[in-house]
């Protein structure tokens, strides 16, 4: 037996039958059913999701370590390599630890997936593909073949552009919070391109596929911004407040920024308002005080770049 | 990592389709030894029998078609006009219906039969693919369409004698015996209307949608709905004689001989009922789905079992004398269209538009080129 014929016969065809039968109960609908049956799986998924994001975060706490040791051995790739495991194991955290629940997920995504694509028959092959699939020991999915298509005045067999559009905007949202705050100018250069890139392409595509489908990203996709929220907060989705007080905090990130020199009249950073406790304050929350690091980079939040020969001081601005 | 599985996620819906894969699977119309038969790619074809040279063939539509959209995931076919229907013919004139939802026309020159025939066209407000066949009588030609609507039309002239609506999609052919039509829907009826007027007689109520064609028989009805069972009605009433339960859809039409009903379920096998009382005398099982509706040939039954997970048909033959099942031919191509017979042999479009005639007896076969010429 092939092993796509293995998948089908344990995973694919049991979804199938559970999705039809599921909508018996949600009044034969089969938009409801989509969500509703998103929303459970992800719900069950959440231990592994969760592990997976608070690996993922705990990465993104060393990377600035990280980046210190790269430049540390930079001519010395062996040294770098064994510094780096070195943090990696005092620090708790692994590569393994982000993607391998990660990958434990994938099937149960893309079972669903294909299974909603196979019940939203919408030709005749469609439909003669579906039969075999249908379990004769309940009898009721072969009547209930074909599901309602209508939802919400959608049609979920046809594409719809808001629906595409929604598909993009909660992936931007999700990418936003996922990604991480970088002063490297290149690393920020590609963070910035996939935030954009990704949506947009699967806005596309969403223009293309049913809107059943389109549904059930919708409906993942916020699933996991809730999921991301509740184990790292809003992330880079939400800027850090600016203040126009002068608080004792902002003599703590006088002293933690480098000394200005007469080298540096040309590209004047300013801070303003932000300070160093307000500056990443989920980290801080957590405990994470690594976190703090990143805020002495002068490109951090709330900073303003003054024009070279604009004024000729190379004095911080007290507000 | 996340976003990049996901998007290859999105991709493989591209590839494995997304609903949009509606590519047909045209019957074949045999008129004075002349072969019609839709294509994949959306010609009409027509082929000597005598020698089995091309007479002619016709696109449907003669503008390009739209590709798939973005990384062409987009609803989209072939090139063209998918063609589910069997072609109808009746005197000249040769109709076919598309799944773009629109009814054609052609005047055949039955004195110049290798001339390319005349479009005889009129726009129609048919607002829903047409899968289900066309069938001509007296005069005027009847369809359904996925609009839900049964049409009658002037044969001449493609004039709307009359339509009916039922409440869902028709993707069954008709079926007309004495004055009465016979159509089944997604509505889960089966509707016996006037031919003259359309008005209805009676309608008969399944749990699931009727997409097979009828069979009327000494004033029997026989269908297969997707509710498993098969029923058999009183024509002149729509009242119930009986009903078979299956393990799976009826798609194909059923086929009577000497009081037995033969009905081919997609659970692949093929029920022998008594025409009267509906009780089961055996079945064959064929081991994959009968979609292909079977044909008899003489004594035999000849019937197309297609496998579901890779590109592989077993044509059957069943002798009714005698009970014994017989391989015809494997094909390594999947057959959904239905067998056609005539004059002792079976003629079968397969998905990959390969067109055979076997000869039932000796299982000789010939092939017929309908492939797309370059111009």
């Amino acid at each position: 037996m092939a092993i796509g014929d293995i998948w089908d016969l344990i995973i694919l065809n049991p979804m199938i039958n559970v999705l039809i039968t599921t909508s018996e109960y949600l009044f034969d609908n089969f938009g409801l059913t989509i969500i509703v049956l998103t929303v459970v799986i992800n719900l069950l998924m959440y231990p592994l999701t969760q592990k997976q994001l608070k690996a993922s975060k705990a990465m993104q706490s060393v990377q600035s370590q990280v980046a210190e040791i790269k430049k540390k051995y930079a001519k010395d790739k062996q040294k770098a390599a064994e510094e780096q495991m070195r943090l990696f194991k005092e620090s708790g955290v692994s590569y393994a630890g982000c993607i391998l629940p990660m990958l434990a997920q994938m099937p149960v995504w893309i079972v669903l997936y294909q299974s909603i694509i196979r019940v939203l028959a919408v030709s005749p092959e469609d439909f003669l593909n579906l039969a075999p699939r249908l379990y004769s020991a309940w009898p009721n999915v072969f009547s209930l073949v074909p599901l309602e298509q209508s939802f919400l005045g959608l049609d979920l067999a046809a594409p719809n552009p808001i629906l595409a559009l929604l598909v993009g905007a909660s992936m931007w949202v999700q990418q936003k919070m996922m990604t991480p705050a970088t002063a490297d100018p290149q690393q920020r250069a590609q963070s910035q391109m996939m935030q954009w890139m990704m949506p947009m392409m699967f806005a596309f595509l969403g223009l293309s596929f049913p809107s059943g489908l389109a549904l059930y990203w919708v409906t993942s996709t916020t699933i996991r911004i809730v999921m991301q929220y509740m184990a790292t907060g809003w992330g880079s989705l939400v800027a850090a407040p600016t203040s126009g007080k002068d608080t004792g905090n902002r003599g703590r990130a006088a002293r933690q920024k480098k000394p200005l020199s007469d080298a540096d009249t040309s590209a004047d950073i300013i801070v303003e308002a932000s300070t160093a406790q307000e500056e990443g304050s989920d980290y801080g929350q957590l405990g994470d005080k690594r976190q703090d690091s990143g805020r002495s980079n002068p490109a951090g939040p709330g900073s303003t770049r003054r024009q070279p020969g604009g004024g000729g001081s190379n004095r911080r601005k007290r507000k | 990592m996340v976003v990049i599985l996901l998007g290859l996620l999105a991709l493989s819906a591209c590839q494995t389709g997304t609903g949009a894969l509606a590519r047909g699977w045209s019957g074949v119309a045999i008129a004075d030894d002349i072969l019609f038969v839709g294509s994949m790619d959306g010609r009409l074809v027509a082929v000597n029998l005598d020698d089995g040279s091309r007479l002619w063939d016709i696109p449907l539509e003669t503008e390009p078609k739209s590709t798939g959209g973005f990384l062409n995931c987009a609803p989209s076919g072939p090139t063209s006009v998918a063609i589910y229907g069997t072609p109808a013919v009746a005197d000249d004139l040769v109709y076919v219906g598309g799944y773009n939802s629109k009814i054609y026309a052609f005047k055949v020159d039955e004195a110049s039969p290798r001339a390319e025939p005349r479009r005889v066209s009129r726009e129609l407000n048919i607002r829903g693919p047409i899968v289900g066949g066309i069938i001509a009588s007296e005069g005027k030609v009847y369809l359904g369409a996925a609009d839900g609507k049964v049409y009658a039309l002037d044969a001449a002239d493609g004039f709307k004698e009359w339509d009916f609506e039922t409440g869902d999609k028709i993707w069954a052919t008709p079926v007309i015996d004495g004055n009465t039509l016979y159509i089944g829907s997604f509505d889960e009826n089966l509707y016996a209307l006037d031919i003259s007027d359309g008005t209805r007689k009676w309608q008969f109520g399944t749990e699931g949608p009727v997409v097979s064609t009828p069979l009327v028989h000494d004033g029997t009805v026989y269908f297969g709905a997707f509710d498993r069972h098969f029923y058999a009605l009183n024509a002149s009433d729509g009242s119930l004689k009986w009903e078979f339960e299956a393990e799976n859809w009826f798609w194909a039409r059923p086929v009577i001989r000497d009081g037995v009903i033969y009905a081919s379920s997609l659970d692949g096998k093929v029920y022998v009922l008594n025409a009267e009382t509906g009780e089961k005398q055996l079945d064959f099982d064929l081991g994959s789905p009968v979609s292909s509706s079977p044909v008899m040939v003489g004594n035999k039954l000849v019937v197309v079992a297609t496998a579901v997970s890779k590109d592989s048909s077993v044509v059957y033959t069943l002798d009714t004398t005698n009970n014994r099942r017989d391989e015809l031919l494997i094909l390594e191509e999947k057959v959904y269209a239905p067998i056609t017979a005539g004059d002792g042999k079976v003629y079968i479009h397969t998905e990959a538009d390969a067109l055979y005639e076997i000869d039932v007896e000796s299982g000789a076969r010939r092939e017929f080129d309908i492939e797309q010429k370059d111009s």
